[in-house]
Order: structure tokens, then C-alpha cells, then sequence
């Protein structure tokens, strides 16, 4: 087997983005559009959530993600963005940076399709409208976006207790029954 | 002597024979064989030291806990989701216990292509046999069969696909379901529970929370490694700890391994061949509650369709994967699960109706790892060319097997919403749904980052385990193998690492070490 050359790559701490066909440019777009260049972001505030790794900007488009695709969850939206922010806090890079740039781009990728409003400000009908564009795009790119956001959110949902009404989860064993483990001799343990 | 890193903010100076990176399939069957022929023995794992009291069974902690980047690691464009552990025990923690030796025709391949002359069931058959002899290992029983895995038998025997009940490694299994979050019970037999209290008892020193940062290399041969202890909730640094030893074994795994490579030795094979097994989930609505959280994940392996069959003009026409009955947490099955708002939510109030196969497909394009500008290390992997034709007819069979099992509806968790519910849907299913990001696609089994062989313009380590252009640097892990296994690669792992410790013994026995 003859080893194939490595092409060039230029991964930035925006890699993930940058790894997709167009994302290159996708990402510069949305390295010119900050959080400044937008009305107030008010969502956070008013949920009184403390940010540790979103700003107020990344935190009202996620809730709005949230909002938008969880239909008769018993979980709110803002539960949701408050633990995608604590959960890209602890992880770090380049987890946090790529979210960040799935959520500036989601929020400005609306205006770039001519939909003339922010992702945030349409209605939760229009956000689905705009996520199921996105899932079913022919861009890898906005797939890509799709994919990580809808996985982040989905994923926060469903770990809540409240939810296993709906899925019939009865939850760990641990909670239920109590078996005790088999012992194991470590030897010492420092 | 296991020793907990985390919080620790000294500097520890050790000296041993032999230092072994990674805890994992390969890193502690390496180290309990030397270890207990009297060989001074220091391990190092990245990862935390957790045991049964710690494994709750819930998937958030379990994933921050002693998944790799806590659950959420991908390739460069978020197409491949990479399922790797990092604890004391490594994948071993999380793994489901399917215990394959080598089919043969694979050994056969890496004899011929990659001069691994030694590669042989008679030279790593009684490997084998010890380690299954050690791990308990054995033919699932019946009893550990829930309502999934008898459907999907009973799907094959109709259809006369050929399929049976995996080796597993476990003792008394309680069947609660959850191997993946780490077995709360000590029933499942990982390095966690056998090799690493072994090593311990036999004077080993077994460091977790510590990350390597430097192999020290002195006039080309390797003679040790400088690491960082880590904080096991935010990972920051904080004491160091130094193994001076003539032998270094990196056994981190494809992805750990290959990240130290990148960063200290000058070789350009290493991360050029990154094998993942990808892993796609069908699932079927059978309109009644089966029991799919209950039992091990995967008591039934469709074997049927593990050779590529070709036509007349040698062009690809099925097979070249295997399929593993699946069962997945609520959260997770969420992630992977088809579309948005209501139709979500509908499909996540059938999650008890669900039965699921995933696939491994035995690829023939590998991926790659490397190191981005910041440093920071990244993989790329593309489904592609054949392998594309392999998911496509993997989704079709998987469906195939679910409607005889007498499935109401399957679905192809794309995002087109694709759903079968007679033989006629299949043609449904088309490129479009295995292109990057159409669906869900994992990876678990990662191999072939720093490969054996006998060529050095092919391989990192030649047949013995010793790296080509470093003395004294051995791999011996996943990283190691030279190409797909095409099962879960566990035992192979696991007999690799035991013949590369066997020939260490013989080489240098004690004293030369």
C-alpha cells in the first residue's frame, strides 16, 4: 500500500467549519459579524442565567434552537442553552469555538439566504422552516452546522430526568435497584 | 499501586524497566505480562481512575467522565462522531466485551501486504487462549438475549443471512444494559477489573490523570517520558511526574498514541492511515413495547455480509461489514434519531417500540490525524468510493432483516426522513443518505495510526513493535494495527500487545530491560 501525500491544511482554531467545502468563507462572514453589529440581546438577562463560555448573543440563538426544535418537551429552551454553555465551558477547545461559530453563522445564516431576519427573531415555525433547510442542504457546510447544534441540544434535552415520561425510560439501575458490584482488589491506592 | 494524579501539584521522579502509556486493550495485557515475570512496571493513564461506585449509568456523566473530549469529539466537519474512552482501563471501560480473535483471511492480509510473518493463528492462538481464559471470556448466552437481539436472529433465520451470538467478556452479567457507561457491577471483565489490580499486586505503578507531554529520546533510543498531572474536572496542569526507563510502550490508543507521536518524533506514516469502523443505526418501530434497555447491547452479530461479493466484471455488489444488535441511552438515541419538533418528539415516545442494528463497516479509504496550525489534534475522515456502496447496501440489509423480524416501519435516520416499511421503499435509500452529515455516523474502533510492518516507508514499528527509527519505542495498541479488522478489534488488540510483551520477555527478560 503506498501512502497517500497529506494535502495542505490550514485548521485555525475555527477548524471544524473550515473542514467543510465553503467553510472557509462561511467563517470569515461570520468573523465579521459580532455580537455588536446586532440589537440587544436580552435572553439572558431575563432568564437570569449567568454565561460561563456564550455570549448573550450565542445564548439567544441557542434557546432559540432549542425552543425551535424541542416540540412538547417537558424541558425549557433555556435549560437547555444554559447547559450547552456550562457543558462548552468545561470542554473547552475546540469544542467551544466550533459551537460558537455553528451558532453566530445559524444566526446570521438567515440573513445571508435573503429571509431578512435574524435567526433569533423569526418565529419558532420559521426557525424550523430554516433548520430543516439547513439539515437537508446540499452544502455540506450548513448540514455540518445543523448536525452539531441539533446534537448539542437534543442531547441536553433528553439527559433530563423529566423526560422519561415521554420516552418510557425507566432510568439507571443504580436509581432502581440495588445490586451490589463484586469486589475487586486494587491493591493500594494512592 | 494505583496513584491518582489529580490534585496532585508535586514533581515525581520515577525509574523503571519498562513505562507503558495507556491502560487500555492494549497497554495493560502488555504490562500484566511483564509485570508478573518480574519486570518494574510504570503505567501512565490520561484518563481518571473510576470505579463501579462511580459508573452511575448516566449518560451525561459517563460521557464527561471518561469519554474522549467528553463525548465530543468528530472529524474536522462533524461528519464522523468518535467514540473513544479515556480512564484508568481505557476503551475496555466503555466497550461492549464482543471478543473476536482475528478472522484469518485478515491475518492472512497483513502477512502478505505488511510482512507480518508472526501474524499467524498458531503464533497468537494461545495468546487468545490465555486472555479468554483470564477474561472469562465466552459464547453470549441466551439468558443475556433481550427482545432486539431475538427479533433480529429471527429477521436472519428467515432470510437465511448467517449470523450468531458473539464471544463476550463477562462473569454472571446481570444484563442491566448500560456496559457503555462503564459496568456498574464488576461483572463485565475489562482491564479495569483484571489487568490493572494484577499489574497493581505485581509492585506496578499505575499513575492515572497524567498526560504525557515529552517522550525523552536520548542519541535516538527512547528512554522515558515527562508528563503533566491533570485535574480531572477542568484538566488544567498541575504537578509533573518523569518515568526515566530504556523501554517506552505508547498504548494511548490510535488517536492518544498517535497525538504523542505528532508531537515528538519526526515521521510522516504517523496518522496517515486512521481506520474507524463506521458505525451507521437503523431503527425499527415494531408498534409495541420491546424490551431494548434491557440485556447486553449486542447478544447477536449478523456475519452474513462481512466478505465483499463482486460481479463478473469485478465490481463491488454487497457486504464488506458486519452489524451488531444496538441499544442506545434515550439522549444518545436522540442525537441519532431523524428530524426536528413534532416529528421528533413522536419518534422519541416510541423509543421503547425500537429495535436497532448498527453497522461496522470494514473500510478500504482510512481516514487521518494530524495536527492542526494551534496545535490542537484533529482528524479527517470521509466516508467514500466503495465504502459509500457498503453503508447503502448495510442500510438495506439492516432494514431487510427488521421487516422479516416483522418491523411495522424502519427507518434510515437521515435527514431526509427515510422510512421503509416494504421491499419496494429500499430503493429509497441512495447516496444521498450516507453523504457527510446526512445522517448519524460514529466511529469506535480506531486503529492504524502508527502501524507494524515491515517496510519503514509503510509502517512505524516493525514487526516486533519496536518503532523503526526510535530504539526502545514500542507501540502496542490499536494505533499498531496495520489496516480494518473488521470485528470489534479488542482481542486483537488484546493478542497483539501480549505477543510484542512476549517478545520483549524473550529479547531482554529482566535484566536486559
Amino acid at each position: 500500500m503506498t501512502i497517500p501525500p497529506i494535502p495542505e491544511h490550514g485548521l485555525s482554531r475555527r477548524g471544524f467549519l473550515r473542514g467543510v467545502a465553503g467553510g472557509t468563507a462561511a467563517v470569515a462572514v461570520a468573523a465579521v459579524l459580532p455580537a455588536g453589529c446586532a440589537p440587544a440581546y436580552p435572553e439572558q438577562r431575563a432568564d437570569g442565567a449567568p454565561l460561563r463560555s456564550l455570549t448573550p448573543k450565542e445564548y439567544a440563538v441557542a434557546r432559540a434552537a432549542a425552543d425551535a426544535m424541542l416540540v412538547d418537551v417537558p424541558v425549557a429552551p433555556e435549560a437547555v442553552a444554559s447547559a450547552i454553555d456550562t457543558e462548552l465551558a468545561v470542554a473547552g477547545d475546540p469544542m467551544r469555538t466550533d459551537m460558537k461559530t455553528v451558532l453566530s453563522l445559524m444566526e446570521h445564516g438567515t440573513l445571508l439566504s435573503f429571509r431578512g431576519r435574524r435567526f433569533s427573531a423569526l418565529s419558532a415555525d420559521a426557525r424550523r422552516a430554516v433548520l430543516e433547510d439547513w439539515a437537508t442542504s446540499r452544502l455540506n457546510l450548513r448540514r455540518a452546522a445543523f448536525q452539531a447544534l441539533k446534537g448539542f441540544v437534543v442531547f441536553f434535552a433528553y439527559i433530563d430526568d423529566s423526560t422519561r415520561g415521554l420516552t418510557g425510560f425507566p432510568g439507571p439501575w443504580p436509581e432502581r435497584v440495588r445490586i451490589p458490584a463484586y469486589e475487586v482488589d486494587f491493591g493500594e491506592i494512592g | 499501586m494505583i496513584i491518582q494524579g489529580s490534585g496532585r501539584t508535586d514533581s515525581v521522579r520515577e525509574r523503571a524497566d519498562v513505562v507503558v502509556v495507556g491502560t487500555g486493550s492494549g497497554g495493560a495485557t502488555l504490562a500484566v505480562y511483564l509485570a508478573e515475570r518480574g519486570w518494574d512496571v510504570v503505567m501512565l493513564e490520561k484518563g481518571g481512575f473510576f470505579r463501579a461506585e462511580d459508573f452511575s449509568q448516566r449518560e451525561e456523566e459517563a460521557m464527561a467522565d471518561f469519554n474522549g473530549r467528553r463525548g465530543l469529539d468528530a472529524t474536522v466537519d462533524n461528519a464522523v462522531f468518535l467514540n473513544y474512552a479515556e480512564a484508568v482501563g481505557g476503551c475496555t471501560v466503555h466497550y461492549w466485551g464482543d471478543s473476536f480473535r482475528t478472522p484469518a483471511d485478515r491475518l492472512e492480509r497483513w502477512r502478505s501486504e505488511h510482512g507480518l510473518d508472526w501474524m499467524t493463528e498458531s503464533e497468537l492462538g494461545p495468546h487468545w487462549a490465555a486472555i479468554e481464559r483470564e477474561l472469562g471470556i465466552h459464547i453470549t448466552p441466551e439468558r443475556l438475549f433481550n427482545e432486539n437481539n431475538r427479533l433480529v436472529r429471527d429477521g436472519c433465520e428467515k432470510l437465511g443471512i448467517e449470523g450468531h451470538a458473539p464471544p463476550t467478556a463477562r462473569i454472571d452479567c446481570i444484563g442491566c444494559g448500560w456496559t457503555q457507561f462503564g459496568c456498574a457491577y464488576n461483572r463485565k471483565t475489562s482491564q479495569l477489573i483484571t489487568t490493572i489490580p494484577r499489574v497493581s499486586k505485581a509492585g506496578g505503578r499505575i499513575y492515572s490523570d497524567a498526560r504525557v507531554t515529552k517522550l525523552l529520546l536520548d542519541g535516538g533510543r527512547a528512554a522515558g517520558v515527562e508528563a503533566s498531572f491533570v485535574d480531572r474536572e477542568t484538566k488544567a496542569a498541575t504537578g509533573t511526574l518523569r518515568v526515566d526507563a530504556p523501554i517506552v510502550v505508547l498504548a494511548g490508543g490510535a488517536l492518544g498514541t498517535a497525538d504523542i507521536l505528532l508531537r515528538n518524533v519526526e515521521d510522516d506514516v504517523v496518522g496517515r492511515r486512521f481506520y474507524i469502523n463506521p458505525h451507521y443505526f437503523v431503527w425499527a418501530d415494531f408498534g409495541r413495547q420491546i424490551d431494548n434497555v434491557n440485556g447486553i447491547p449486542c447478544a447477536y452479530v449478523v456475519h452474513g455480509f462481512r466478505h465483499v461479493r463482486r460481479d463478473a466484471r469485478g465490481r463491488y455488489a454487497g457486504g464488506g461489514y458486519i452489524m451488531l444488535t444496538n441499544h442506545q441511552s434515550p439522549a444518545i438515541a436522540g442525537v441519532m434519531l431523524n428530524g426536528i419538533g413534532a416529528r421528533h418528539t413522536a419518534h422519541m415516545k416510541r423509543y421503547r417500540h425500537l429495535g436497532s442494528l448498527m453497522s461496522v463497516i470494514d473500510e478500504e479509504h482510512p481516514g487521518r490525524v494530524f495536527l492542526g496550525k494551534d496545535g490542537i489534534r484533529r482528524t479527517e475522515y470521509n466516508v467514500q468510493g466503495v465504502d459509500q456502496l457498503k453503508a447503502i447496501d448495510y442500510l438495506k440489509n439492516a432494514a431487510r432483516i427488521f421487516l422479516a423480524a416483522g418491523a411495522r416501519e424502519v427507518w434510515i435516520p437521515d435527514v431526509y426522513g427515510t422510512t421503509v416499511r416494504s421491499e419496494a421503499d429500499l430503493d429509497g435509500i441512495t447516496l444521498r443518505s450516507v453523504q457527510p452529515n446526512a445522517q448519524f455516523c460514529a466511529g469506535s474502533h480506531l486503529m492504524g495510526t502508527a502501524p507494524l510492518g515491515a517496510d519503514p516507508t509503510d509502517s512505524f514499528a516493525g514487526p516486533t513493535g519496536e518503532a523503526h527509527r526510535v530504539q526502545g519505542l514500542y507501540v502496542a495498541d490499536g494505533a499498531a494495527l496495520p489496516g480494518s479488522v473488521s470485528v470489534d478489534p479488542s482481542l486483537t488488540i488484546m493478542g497483539v500487545a501480549r505477543h510484542i510483551a512476549a517478545g520483549l520477555h524473550e529479547r531482554h527478560g529482566r535484566e536486559g530491560a
